[in-house]
């Protein structure tokens, strides 16, 4: 195989639900070879559909889907192999201990006895779980079931692994150490990872690139500081004393500064100014301005743009409804159905 | 192959549970000896009247009523096989079995399988236990070993049918209701306790079509007769054909209940 072909290439991919949700709604995008890549959005916004689908427990309703040149559908055994996945709910058998647990996830990859054994200790060191190892799961907490959950995924040394939201739930310190166990099986394996998180840090800090999917479509997609400029830089927000009305011809100079984008007043009396890029570099010139026409400054802040602002800026305010099965969105449309028939 | 080492992994899992839940083992053992001993001993005094001797076909109604348990085990046992089905889609690991490269066929055969050997150890309890309290087996051992099959055959049917409906529900509750609507009508409807001699004509007449009637039958000729093959095989082959039945309708069911 090439360098040149990607992990993961996504054509057209629409996922429609027997009930008629539209769940994914005809993206196309391509991860490269050891590549983080990152899919945000808000609940239901179609983040686990797509996995689904890309790993084969779903099947797309259009859409050419390659992983690493190979077709899903046409060879879904190879690409199982080839994939690992953690779901978003830690899926371990609680009755099992911690190694059964690994051993049956390798029989279910088609590894001989021997291969498990020698592979087991390596990923269960590496997710500090060898200890305890006989362990029974279910005395367990929940940071240690999730680290079990990806050292699982691991077992057939997948090439692309899958990550439905790996953090979700987990206290800080387990989370950053979930990073870094994610940053090192791309250095140490160059390992391409997907996963999907609606935790902005969580993307900023892991992610080479983002895409921000919302109503099954993708809204953006790219390094997560090319999306902070897209969305316009800094914002310098700014308090000023005005006895009588005087600010607005100080706000006409500094409008006119070239890197100054738009200036909004804000209700407390603030005005947000955004600027393309390098705030700070502007705030000595605001004030030159402002003295130059009598008007003093009160406060004033700057605010780097965080993925919030862009995750907001592309999915908007509006809260959506948690997500719920698909069993539970068609009842909710029946009983709906019904109650307007009545 | 891989079909079969498939299966065997997803029976693994379930066996290495059955065993390790030391009150469940126990409480699965020990059912069939409270049958066995209190039902065989009320009923005892049944066959002091000789036309009910004549009617049951032998004298010593704990040697009637020992396969009528040994099928009722099962088939408890049975009904429930699709209690882990519910459980691993509650707690996300059947999505986890349905992601690895395993055949589709492979969790409820291997469901089945469990459930299957489970019923196995428990047939094999009973027998030692009906042995202990007298009963004579007339075809020995190699008539146990066709006892034990039988009966694996019939938890094959049960499980089968406890699979399908799971692969659809969601819920515990659910199951557990249906499953309880299933089993009394199945097992009091038959002749695995009582000769369906003195029943009602209505009720003999469900228990002439209850599959339960049929996998008891050859199992009482070998306990209590010989090897009488005109009595045996045709109990046999309805008893292994429904349990291909229910395997292959389970297994499409599944299929089907997985694939969106």
């Amino acid at each position: 195989m090439s360098n040149a072909i990607s992990a993961i290439e996504v054509y057209n991919l629409t996922k429609i639900y027997r009930g008629g949700i539209v769940a994914v709604d005809d993206i196309s995008f391509s991860v490269e070879r050891g590549e983080i890549f990152g899919l945000l959005g808000p609940n239901g916004a179609g983040k686990s559909t797509t996995i689904k689908v890309l790993i084969g427990l779903l099947r797309p309703t259009q859409g050419r889907l390659l992983l690493k040149g190979i077709d899903i559908i046409k060879s879904p055994r190879e690409i199982k192999q080839l994939t690992g996945y953690a779901a978003q709910e830690t899926a371990i058998d609680d009755r099992l201990t911690c190694l059964e647990n690994i051993y049956l996830q390798g029989r279910f990859y088609h590894l001989s006895r021997r291969e498990i054994v020698e592979r087991s200790r390596g990923v269960l060191e590496m997710f500090d779980l060898y200890e305890r190892r006989g362990d029974l799961a279910d005395t367990f907490s929940g940071g240690m079931l999730k680290r079990l959950d990806i050292a699982e995924a691991l077992i057939h040394r997948p090439q692309i692994l899958f990550l439905d939201e790996p953090t979700l739930g987990l206290d800080v310190q387990t989370r950053k150490a979930i990073w870094e166990y994610i940053e090192r099986l791309r250095e140490e394996q160059g390992m391409t990872i997907f996963l999907t998180t609606h935790y902005m840090e969580e993307a900023d800090a892991l992610c080479d690139r983002v895409a921000i999917i919302d109503h099954g479509q993708i809204k953006a997609l790219d390094r997560p500081e090319n999306l902070k400029t897209q969305i316009g830089g800094d914002i310098i927000i700014a308090r000023f004393v005005t006895p009588n009305g005087q600010a607005s011809h100080a706000l006409e100079s500094i409008k006119e500064l070239p890197q100054v984008r738009r200036i909004e007043p804000q209700r407390d009396g603030t005005y947000r100014i955004v600027v393309g890029q390098e705030g700070d570099k502007l705030i000595p010139e605001i004030f030159v301005l402002c003295e130059r026409d009598g008007i003093s400054i009160e406060s004033v802040s700057l605010k780097k743009p965080s993925l919030d602002d862009v995750y907001l800026h592309f999915t908007g305010r509006e809260i959506r409804e948690e997500e719920g099965s698909r069993e539970d969105h068609v009842k909710a449309r029946i009983m709906r159905g019904r109650s307007r028939r009545r | 192959m891989t079909v079969l080492s498939d299966t065997w992994s997803v029976a693994w899992r379930e066996l290495i549970k059955f065993f390790r839940a030391r009150v469940r083992l126990v409480v699965t053992l020990i059912q069939p000896v409270i049958w066995l001993a209190f039902m065989g001993n009320m009923m005892r005094g049944m066959t002091n009247n000789p036309m009910m001797a004549q009617t049951l076909g032998t004298n010593n109604y704990l040697a009637f009523m020992t396969p009528g348990i040994i099928l009722m085990t099962v088939l408890f046992g049975g009904v429930f096989g699709g209690v882990s089905i519910v459980w691993d889609r509650r707690i996300g690991y059947l999505e986890k079995l349905l992601a690895a490269p395993i055949g589709r066929g492979a969790i409820p055969f291997g469901k089945m399988l469990a459930v299957m050997l489970q019923g196995g150890i428990q047939v094999v309890a009973i027998i030692i236990l009906a042995a202990l309290l007298g009963v004579r087996f007339a075809t020995g051992l190699p008539g146990i070993f066709l006892i034990i099959i039988i009966a694996m055959l019939f938890s094959a049917i049960l499980s089968g049918i406890s699979l399908s409906l799971s692969a659809s529900i969601k819920t515990m509750e659910t199951l557990m209701a249906i499953v309880n609507f299933l089993t009394l009508p199945l097992m009091f409807a038959s002749n695995a306790l009582f000769p369906i001699a003195v029943m009602p004509g209505w009720l003999a007449a469900i228990a002439r079509i209850n599959p339960v009637t049929y996998a008891v039958q050859p199992i009482r000729e070998l306990v209590i007769h010989s090897w009488n093959w005109g009595s045996i095989l045709p109990g046999l082959a309805i008893t292994a054909g429904l349990a291909v039945l229910s395997m292959l309708l389970s297994q499409a069911i599944f299929q089907r209940a997985t694939t969106e």
